[in-house]
């Protein structure tokens, strides 16, 4: 019988992580739902795989110049990562202020980026929108290297109100205007080489040189501006502060936290969660943290509606199962082609599609999108060599009456241990059928890797392609 | 840029930078440099690691000090003959064999290399030796190698936390090791190199510090610990010590190359300051706008406080050392820095 309490817990960490075996959720349950949730908001040591590990054995993690080593390396940080909110708000700003690859030949400084992310991406939104402004990333995706004092490029000014802060409909063409002139000399250093070399994807001569933000006060217009009603001779920071104040920021940010850590489509209820989240954005001082502490202990957010409401992303998809399987723990040759799966599903982490980030929910989910995600969790799962799946195995066997399983337990079982994971009824009786055609498993005596054992990642084979699963 | 002590009595002179990334699979320039190798006939051996997009051209480059590319070999990925999967180090023995370690292959590769300086032809495939395990003579994860005055070799048997001594034929002879931070004792070792007494020295790498050891293993002196100052390590990965006994040492975590004294005494730091390589200006002759743009543009910039580590300060600064992973010497009194980031090597002149 699964307790609320269990399943509860593992709602939270599917969302506020990437699911979790056993141990984990015990471990969190030891602290209750209330200590998990700031536990969760509060990342400490992080316990990851150290980068002398990963640098010593992957030479392209350590220049990190292309792009299938960099995206694994942020895949190793994910999958062994004991603060798994820390990379959830990293991946979740990633999708928000999406920049990519494909433009800026840089992974070094869009990994740089993302190291923000989890500095910053649970603090203030206006110290983050800051921050984002300043990054290089940023700023060459988007163009503000070339938004001059003598001649402006709206590009960034446009996208930061429109895709990043209020959405369209709250400002005007003037707005984007006074907010690009403010932006003016916000650039990098050594821009122009930098800019060429981007533009080439020049690696030449001695490979790729990472990038750092820089202020041209001579290239900044410091006339005065209109903005959102305001004037003044505002920079960056003053355009910010602005913007954190609207209503419109507060209801976009709220909306989007809600969207990736809640549910795909937005109820009644869910939308007197967002409202709560809103109020809390500015009783805090438009703290991210204090706003996902709303949802987290929302009544929406606890029940029953809001459990496997979304779709996982290709990313929670690949990290939730190689962390159930506890594989690639140490530095392994090939990872990078591990990696590159979360593309082949839609979602390659540093190249998201456009700057509009991925499209989510139901879309996550077409035939070749489903067959990937099907197979490649049906791979972790089911080698029972691996050590989380080696951990099911023996909490099945401890849990069984005199070591042996009837169909319906050992299919039940294993819908417990990878979740709990809640099916229609239909689904469990294909399983417990399955399970049923050699009979009872007597788990007494088992090797690695002898019949007995191999029923059992032949289940979890099979959960792996259920409907259910495809939900977090 | 170097930093030494006022009592130093070792003075380094920069000599050059030889090299330019390879993006290929063959020809000039250097994918991921992980060791080298001096001839006494002047030539450059270069151990090309490369990244798994390059991985079916890991190769061994030989060029010389007159930036000659002079050929390469080896036959990519693999565990077949003359290929390798993660090699990290090599050595040349008195007969010109040069011996390639492998981590993922747990072997050693022995080429005949006494041939001529005409290229190609001048490396002739022998044999691989040792195979996993963790008995007398068994490998896992070869890491560095050395070779004393007899020709014997010591490889660095990484995981299994030991040197492990062969003779030039892969013969085992005797091994000493285990894990931990004693003395004698390791943690994830790499570097080797032998003085001219036959003494050993491994740069112990996990344990920030580089042991020395008489050439049967017994444990003779510990130098350095954790940290960023002077004398002090972060995972030193490479050892080189000169006839006059001063050891120099890759402090690849800390982005820098450090001199000792033969007594193990603090003598200077090399940060790294690299020029344009002649294969380099070869490129910017053929890329004027690029290079216009690159002489008006600092290279050493001040960076912001969250980038102020020695990694994030290579990563943004071309002229420093970034992932110095070797240090090699010939019989000229020259050092020679790997640097793995940067597909290149710096060449330093000892007075």
């Amino acid at each position: 019988m699964i307790s609320n309490d269990t399943a509860l817990m593992a709602h939270l960490l599917r969302r506020a992580g990437f699911g979790a075996n056993r141990d984990e959720l015990e471990s969190y349950l030891e602290i209750g739902y209330d200590g998990a949730v700031e536990a969760l908001l509060n990342p400490s040591d992080p316990g990851n795989m150290p980068d002398d590990l990963i640098r010593r054995y992957h030479v392209d993690q350590s220049e990190l110049r292309d792009l299938p080593g960099s995206s694994a390396y942020w895949m190793y940080r994910m999958i062994s990562t004991s603060c798994p909110m820390e990379e959830k708000i990293a991946l979740f700003w990633h999708g928000l202020f999406a920049t990519g690859y494909s433009k800026l030949n840089q992974a070094r400084s869009q990994l740089n980026q993302v190291e923000m992310f989890r500095r910053s991406g649970l603090g203030s939104f206006e110290d983050l929108l800051v921050e984002l402004s300043k990054d290089p990333a940023m700023i060459v995706w988007l163009d503000n290297n070339e938004n001059h004092g003598a001649s402006i490029n709206e590009n960034y000014g446009r996208e930061l109100l429109e895709l990043f802060s209020m959405g369209i409909g709250n400002y005007s063409e003037d707005d984007i205007k006074g907010c690009a002139r403010a932006f003016t000399g916000w650039t990098l250093g050594n821009a122009e080489y930098m800019s060429v070399r981007a533009a080439k994807d020049s690696i030449w001569p001695y490979g790729r040189i990472a990038w750092h933000f820089d202020y041209r006060e001579e290239d900044h217009d410091d006339g005065e501006k209109t903005f959102l009603g305001e004037t003044g001779r505002f920079n960056g920071e003053d355009i910010i502060a602005i913007i954190v104040k609207q209503e419109a920021t507060a209801r976009f940010v709220a909306t989007r936290l809600f969207q990736f850590f809640a549910a795909d489509e937005i109820t009644e209820a869910g939308e007197k969660t967002i409202e709560a989240m809103m109020a809390t954005y500015f009783s805090s001082g438009y703290q991210i943290r204090d706003m996902l502490r709303t949802l987290f202990h929302s009544d929406y957010f606890k029940s029953e509606e809001a459990r496997f409401a979304r779709v996982k992303g290709p990313v929670e998809m690949v990290v939730g199962a190689i962390r159930m399987a506890g594989n690639y723990q140490d530095p392994y040759l090939g990872i990078e082609g591990v990696a590159n799966t979360m593309f082949y599903m839609g979602q390659g982490l540093l190249r998201p599609p456009t700057v509009e980030g991925w499209h989510e929910g139901a879309e996550w989910i077409d035939s070749g999108a489903l067959v990937e995600r099907v197979n490649f969790v049906a791979k972790e799962l089911s080698n029972v060599s691996s050590p989380g799946v080696r951990s099911i195995i023996e909490r099945l066997e401890a849990g069984a009456d005199q070591g042996v399983l009837q169909p319906s337990e050992l299919a039940d079982g294993c819908l417990d241990l990878l979740g709990p994971i809640q099916v229609s009824e239909e689904t469990r009786s294909v399983l417990v059928e399955y399970a049923s055609r050699h009979g009872d498993l007597d788990l007494n005596g088992h090797q690695p890797g002898d019949q007995a054992e191999q029923r059992v990642g032949d289940i979890l084979r099979l959960v792996a392609a259920t409907r259910e699963y495809q939900l977090a | 840029m170097s930093t030494q002590t006022k009592s130093s009595e070792i003075v380094l002179d920069y000599v050059k930078t030889i090299g330019i990334v390879n993006n290929g699979y063959n020809g000039r320039g250097f994918a991921n440099p992980y060791d080298i190798a001096v001839g006494g006939d002047g030539r450059i051996f270069v151990l090309n690691r490369c990244d798994p997009l390059r991985a079916s051209a890991i190769r061994v480059g030989i060029c010389n000090l007159e930036d000659e590319y002079l050929g390469e070999f080896g036959r990519g990925f693999g565990a077949g003959d003359e290929q390798f999967a993660w090699p990290v180090a090599m050595v040349l023995d008195s007969r010109y064999r040069l011996h390639i370690t492998d981590e993922h292959n747990h072997r050693v590769t022995t080429y005949d290399t006494s041939g001529d300086a005409s290229g190609n032809a001048s490396a002739k495939y022998l044999s691989h030796w040792g195979k996993p395990g963790t008995g007398d003579g068994e490998l896992n994860g070869p890491a560095g190698i050395a070779v004393d005055s007899s020709d014997n070799l010591f490889v660095v048997d990484q995981h299994n936390s030991r040197v492990q001594k062969f003779t030039s034929d892969g013969k085992f002879i005797a091994n000493w090791g285990s894990f931990g931070g004693g003395d004698g004792q390791f943690n994830l070792p790499w570097g080797a190199a032998v003085d001219k007494d036959d003494n050993v020295y491994i740069a112990d790498w996990r344990n920030n510090r580089i042991q020395k050891f008489t050439n049967d293993g017994e444990f003779l002196a510990a130098f350095g610990n954790s940290g960023e100052g002077e004398g002090q390590f972060q995972r030193p990965t490479s050892v080189a010590v000169d006839p006059e006994g001063f050891i120099y040492v890759a402090d690849w975590g800390n982005e820098r190359v450090q001199v000792l004294g033969p007594d193990g005494s603090f003598q200077m730091i090399l940060r790294g300051e690299a020029t344009v390589s002649k294969w380099a200006e070869a490129y910017f002759d053929s890329n004027p706008e690029e290079k216009a743009e690159r002489d008006i543009s600092n290279l050493k910039p001040e960076l912001p406080a969250h980038l102020n580590t020695p990694y994030h300060i290579s990563s943004q600064t071309e002229p420093y050392f970034w992932g110095p992973v070797s240090v090699s010497l010939d019989r000229e009194g020259r050092l020679y820095v790997a640097e793995t980031n940067r597909h290149r090597f710096q060449v330093y002149q000892k007075r």
